[in-house]
């Protein structure tokens, strides 16, 4: 099925989630939708699957407009999602699973199951899928749970399918079974439209690709035709990374704070979170440097922070900093002057629910500096303090989760102790306006005048450039040592990022 | 999220509120018209059968004790975002706990040091509990709805096994508890009423304390961050399990102490169901209450006038006393439906108020 | 977070409510038909709150309370509570007849009855405050209805010096028993059910085909020990004398649930033990429990075609719900000694009113105006009712005394020597099962 979307707009309060977006996704292809994590691609999966309703723009499916606005009419229409989180019910059968998400029989009708387990066989044989029908899902792998989801699907019919980052937690065969499968589906005449941040997936899959960066279209790229490549996968993955970062080149000139002595330094440091595996080169963090963490997004870049933090125990190796903080409780690392800034700030660093005020109070109390009671009075004063200091708009008795993500982000800093040696940031200026972002730069890099030393993550490659005194790169698994930024620019710095270590 | 900070905005979701609770009492009168009664004399019944005499009187505040001991504890392990269900047994251990204290002292130390240990005991009681409950959860990462469900079971079965075991009277088991102590170990009441002045203070301190040490304090500023978010409290240093465990405690501790007084003040003597279902109604009023200490005493009042009232539905109207309990669920039905249609009404003004700006 | 929370609100709600429900299928009216020789009685009004001969069937005929004119200031209001439903086919409905009664007997004695006062039942409430609000309501004399209320009444007694308690069962006003209270508000009335067992038990001996009685116990203590011993005995000697058997082939279990009706999840269920009892073999079950479990299973049991029968208690007419399977039902006649007692209350002679533990009225022991303990025999006796009228003739005229040693204690003990008969005292403080009775003594 031709599915056209033709101007999506839509808003999340100031977010801009979908801004002037389209796209065409054609029989007989698969299109990819590339883009890093918040740039959109889930919002617009969601409008199309009438999961979300969109603020204005149009939905033509084989050329007609079509009405999207309930999941039902979505299926209705033949369109089909394959969702990141499997909707199975793991205590039943696959395929009691299978006969339970058939939609449109009534209640009482006899469920046939002999001619749907030889349906199911048949579909599951057509993709070369592997599954025991007669298997209990709770036993499955995610993958298999994948496949069986991709069965069911095509039982309903779906004349387009959309697969929401189908490649994360899968093992490699399964990912080949999947992409083989999704191929088959394609020259079966479906549309397919590939969700994925992952640049390796969509070269390896897509013939043709739309990346998203911002709420916004960055471009378009066919990179097959009859199948086979149009370009090497080298020059391609270059090309791509290069719109899902933007190419604006940002002087790279700017003063820096870095001091000669090391403050922290880490080596033959071996970190695993069960997903992956990284071994770290030695790093040095100087007094008052700031290093960017590049790389696609979950390649590494949290584990080292969260590991800096005193969050994640290293397998192997050590951390030095004033003392040695190998293997030390989470708080020896509070205590050495260790601040981490996590991505989500709701979830990791602010308290939804608790006001400016008692965070205030709540800081102050875990640095050690308070009694038994609440000295209301002098919280007040705090927040009344980092309100003005940081141009917070809110008042102390806002309750956090009710600012903007800027404002967030600016109490965040504002809360931060004032004598620090290392900052650890996820995607400092990520969802903040304009104004907000230069705020924070600003604050930070007063910090490091005063010696504390930034490590910080982000996709997005012009901050880093902008910010960094040196850039470490992680790509594949692999982490290469620090790199002066001045000896970088983005493009280079993408190719590196796109598995080109050398470049 | 249900806070007790949301209180605090002005609500264009009120009327919800308001109408919801109409709503119910409609509900309810409408219950009471097919009994064939008039809703207005069983109101006014039922309020004479709550303050008409001072023994009635005497007994809604005997009744507000525990209802009050276990609504504050639940105050802590509600605000450190713990579902505590097992507020029912941990009261039941206290009152084990301090029977047991006084069967082994009776005999031999006099009858205030006897009670008073049997307080204390009860108290312990209660903490070694919930403690165990917050040890399944914690370390166990059992839920503590189910911990606390079952450990409501286990308690349950310790009392009947007493009291129809080890414990039973001479020559007579049954659901009618153990011996009665001697009155030597009754806490004194006020006249000859039921209500205790000790159990009154000791309920009045502890409502003062919650509401001191969850306003004013670090330590309940500190819980209030751990139950929000667990995580963000473990990354800025505050060591969560350490809160959760008080939290526990102190749930413990204000239950158990309610078990004893049960004891020691009402019954005097340890029967099944010497927690009387108070636990689960004081569950009840917390969250009424939006989890706000400040809300505790009026609502604890309310419900135990209510229960306390009810006695005279199976004696002046020959109505079902079980009625009451109707009521309870009712109301509470109707204000939980309130807030939630309030809270979504003030979404929705709040996204209205985003799309105009 | 918030949906969490909410679940816990309406779970915690439901808990309520499915308590509220789960007392209430024994909600009922506390009116039962009256009988037509009741005659009405112009001077009480029926009051919504009271239990008036007039009252009406059913309970959407009584008047509301604002109707109806307040009773002249002549009427003496009595307070009774049950410690079970009013309707219970048992204990309690018997003594809700001898209300009925008392109020026939009497010109201007209302009762206002509360039912279930039980920590089960009513959680947080205790009798003596169902006995204070009574009182502040005005009821001039308190009757507690059953054994468990011991402390309760006592309690009261001492609380209001004035008012005249009665407690049904109970031996705190005996001067000779172990456990006098010198109270002299309080009083004790009980009848000699013992007789009416033995005769249960006969009739449940001659009448087995397996030789196995079954006796379903409420809880254990004096009074339910002497009871099913006497059932015990009963059932022996008809066993020997009417049969011609040995005791040593007549099984006896005693099963206690431990209480005086189901309370689930505390008591053990009677309807379990019931089929227990049947799919073990044994034929008759004596029922001691204030509620109808043994008539109903048996009746269930027997409609399958097992040959069962049952012995009812407490209540005349309690033969009613399974009359062909009914061997009889030892039952109380409260009435007579509450007209008596309450007569003694009004013409202020209240006051140390003597220990009652009445015998039957041995002249016609279904005599409703004189007889405190009778025995209604059940068509399902057949035959053996010749031999059953035997016996109670003998028991009537003395000739058969069962109390006359040697009886034996279950451990072996002697409970009455040789040549000896049981005192009234070793009868009501028993304290084990007899040897030859299968089941716990404590």
């Amino acid at each position: 099925m031709l599915v056209e979307l033709r101007h999506i707009h839509k808003r999340f309060g100031a977010v801009h989630a979908n801004n002037d977006v389209s796209l065409t996704a054609r029989p007989g292809r698969v299109h990819g939708l590339l883009g890093e994590n918040g740039a959109g691609k889930s919002t617009l999966a969601k409008i199309l699957t009438g999961f979300i309703t969109r603020d204005s723009g149009d939905i033509l499916l084989d050329g007609k407009p079509a009405r999207i606005s309930t999941p039902a009419d979505a299926t209705a229409a033949g369109i089909g999602m394959l969702h990141q989180d499997p909707l199975d019910v793991p205590a039943m059968t696959a395929l009691d699973n299978f006969m339970a998400g058939m939609p449109g029989r009534s209640p009482v009708t006899v469920l046939r199951g002999a001619a749907a387990e030889k349906r199911f066989r048949e579909i599951a044989a057509g993709l070369g899928f592997k599954l025991d029908p007669r298997d209990r899902v709770g036993d499955f792998t995610v993958g298999e749970r994948q496949q069986l989801e991709v069965i069911r699907l095509m039982a309903l019919g779906v004349r387009t399918l959309i697969l929401d980052e189908p490649t994360t937690g899968i093992s490699a065969a399964q990912k080949d079974q999947l992409f083989e499968a999704v191929r088959q589906m394609a020259r079966e005449g479906r549309s397919i439209i590939f969700v994925s941040h992952k640049l390796e997936d969509v070269c390896a899959l897509c013939d043709e690709v739309t990346v998203m960066r911002r709420g916004e279209v960055m471009g378009g790229r066919v990179l097959r035709e009859e199948g086979r490549l149009l370009d090497t996968p080298a020059r391609i993955s270059s090309d791509l990374v290069t719109l899902m970062f933007g190419r604006e080149l940002a002087s790279p000139s700017r003063e820096t704070h870095r001091q000669e002595q090391p403050a922290f330094t880490l080596s033959g440091v071996v970190l695993d979170d069960r997903r992956l595996r990284i071994a770290l080169p030695e790093i040095a963090i100087r007094r008052g440097e700031i290093i960017g963490l590049a790389g696609l997004e979950g390649s590494g870049q949290r584990l080292l922070l969260q590991h800096c933090a005193g969050l994640l125990p290293a397998t192997a190796g050590r951390l030095l900093g004033r003392t040695d903080l190998t293997h030390k409780p989470h708080k020896a690392y509070l205590r050495a002057g260790i601040m981490y800034l996590p991505a989500d700030r709701l979830k990791e660093g602010l308290i939804g629910g608790l006001t400016l005020q008692e965070h205030v109070a709540l800081r102050r109390s875990v640095a050690g500096k308070a009694g038994t009671f609440v000295n209301r009075a002098s919280a007040l004063d705090g927040a009344e303090k980092a309100i003005t200091a940081l141009n917070i708009r809110g008042r102390p008795d806002s309750r956090v989760e009710r600012l903007s993500g800027g404002n967030q982000q600016r109490a965040q800093l504002a809360l931060m102790p004032a004598q620090l040696d290392l900052i650890l940031m996820e995607h400092p200026t990520r969802g903040l306006d304009v104004e907000s972002a230069m705020w924070v730069w600003k604050l930070l890099r007063e910090r490091c005048a005063s010696g504390t030393s930034i490590l910080f993550a982000s996709a997005d490659l012009d901050e880093i450039m902008q910010y960094s005194d040196r850039v470490i790169v992680f790509s594949g698994g692999q982490v290469a040592p620090p790199v002066e930024a001045n000896a970088l620019d983005v493009d280079r710095l993408g190719r590196r990022i796109g598995g080109q270590m050398d470049a | 999220m249900a806070t007790p900070a949301s209180a605090k905005t002005p609500s264009p979701g009120a009327a919800y509120r308001v109408g919801a609770i109409v709503v119910g009492l409609i509900f309810i009168a409408g219950l009471v018209l097919l009994t064939g009664h008039s809703p207005i004399d069983v109101l006014v019944a039922m309020v004479k059968a709550a303050f008409g005499t001072e023994d009635q009187f005497a007994r809604v505040l005997a009744t507000l004790v525990p209802l009050t001991l276990c609504a504050c504890g639940l105050i802590f392990t509600f605000n450190a975002g713990l579902y505590n269900l097992g507020v029912e047994g941990q009261m039941i251990i206290g009152g084990i706990a301090a029977t047991l204290a006084l069967r082994l002292l009776q005999d031999s130390a006099p009858g205030p040091v006897a009670m008073a240990v049997a307080i204390l005991a009860g108290i312990a009681g209660g903490v070694v509990w919930a403690l165990l409950a917050g040890a399944l959860n914690v370390f166990g990462r059992i839920s503590e709805i189910f911990a606390g469900l079952g450990l409501n079971f286990v308690a349950q079965g310790l009392a009947v096994y007493l009291i129809f075991g080890p414990w039973k009277r001479p020559g007579v088991a049954s659901m009618s508890g153990t011996a009665p102590f001697p009155e030597t170990l009754w806490l004194p009441t006020i006249g000859k009423t039921e209500a205790s002045p000790v159990a009154l203070i000791a309920g009045l301190v502890v409502l003062v304390f919650t509401v001191i040490v969850m306003r004013n304090t670090y330590f309940g500023l500190r819980l209030r961050a751990v139950g929000l978010n667990p995580r963000s409290s473990t990354v800025q240093g505050i060591p969560a399990t350490r809160y959760l465990l008080s939290a526990f405690a102190l749930s413990g501790a204000m239950a158990g102490l309610a078990g004893g007084l049960q004891v020691l003040a009402i019954f005097h003597r340890l029967i099944p169901n010497i927690s009387s279902n108070l636990g689960f109604l004081s569950l009840l009023i917390v969250m009424l209450g939006n989890f706000n200490a400040l809300f505790v005493l009026p609502l604890a009042f309310f419900f135990s006038a209510l229960n306390v009232g009810s006695l005279t539905l199976p004696i002046q109207f020959q109505l079902e006393s079980a009625l009451a309990g109707v009521i309870q669920g009712v109301l509470v039905l109707a204000a939980l439906i309130g807030r939630g249609l309030s809270q979504q009404a003030r979404a929705r003004a709040r996204a209205a108020a985003v799309r105009k700006g | 977070m918030f949906a969490k929370r909410d679940t816990v609100a309406a779970l915690a709600t439901l808990g309520l409510l499915l308590a509220a429900c789960g007392a209430a299928p024994t909600a009922a009216p506390t009116a039962v038909p009256p009988k037509p020789t009741d005659p009405p009685k112009p001077t009480a009004a029926p009051v919504a709150a009271t239990v008036a001969p007039t009252a009406a069937t059913k309970p959407t005929d009584v008047p509301k309370p604002t109707d109806v004119p307040k009773p002249a200031a002549t009427d003496y209001k009595i307070g009774l509570i049950l410690v079970g439903p009013p309707n219970d086919g048992g204990w309690n409905q018997a003594h809700v007849e001898g209300s009925k009664y008392v109020m026939a007997k009497i010109p201007g004695v209302t009762f206002e009855i509360v039912d279930k006062v039980n920590p089960a039942d009513r959680p947080n409430v205790k009798g003596t405050q169902v006995a204070d609000d009574l009182i502040a309501r005005g009821a001039k004399m308190i009757i507690f209805n059953s054994d468990d209320f011991k402390d309760d009444a006592l309690e009261t007694a001492k609380k209001y010096p004035k008012i005249p308690v009665i407690h049904a069962s109970g031996d705190y006003s005996w001067k000779d028993g172990m456990a006098y209270k010198n109270q002299p508000n309080l009083a004790n009335l009980m009848g000699q059910m013992e007789y009416g067992k033995m005769m249960a038990g006969c009739a449940a001996a001659l009448n087995t085909e397996t030789g196995k009685i079954a006796f379903l116990g409420p809880l254990v203590n004096d009074e339910t020990r002497r009871l099913a011993s006497a059932a015990y005995l009963g059932a022996k000697y008809c066993w020997e004398t009417y049969r011609g058997k040995k005791a040593a082939d007549l099984q006896f279990k005693v099963t206690w649930i431990g209480f005086w009706f189901n309370i689930p999840g505390v008591t053990l269920d009677p309807t379990k033990v019931m089929n227990e009892f049947i799919n073990g073999g044994y034929d008759v079950t004596i029922s001691g429990l204030d509620t109808p479990e043994a008539a109903q299973e048996t009746k269930k049991a027997a409609a399958a075609g097992k040959k069962v029968k049952f012995v009812h208690y407490d209540l005349k007419t309690g033969c009613d719900i399974a009359p062909d399977s009914c061997l009889g039902s030892p039952y109380f006649n409260w009435g007579p000694e509450y007209v008596k007692a309450i007569k003694a209350a009004q013409d202020g002679k209240f006051d140390n009113y003597p220990f009652v533990w009445a015998e039957p009225d041995w002249k016609d022991i279904n005599n409703v105006d004189s007889s405190m303990v009778g025995f209604t025999m059940g068509k399902g006796l057949g035959a053996t009712s010749a031999d059953m009228d035997k016996f109670v003739k003998g028991l009537a005229d003395k000739s058969i005394n069962l109390w006359k040693g040697p009886i034996k204690y279950q451990d072996g003990s002697d409970f009455v020597k040789a040549g000896e008969t049981a005192t009234p005292k070793q009868i009501w403080y028993m304290a084990q099962l007899l040897q030859g009775m299968d089941g716990q003594s404590k």
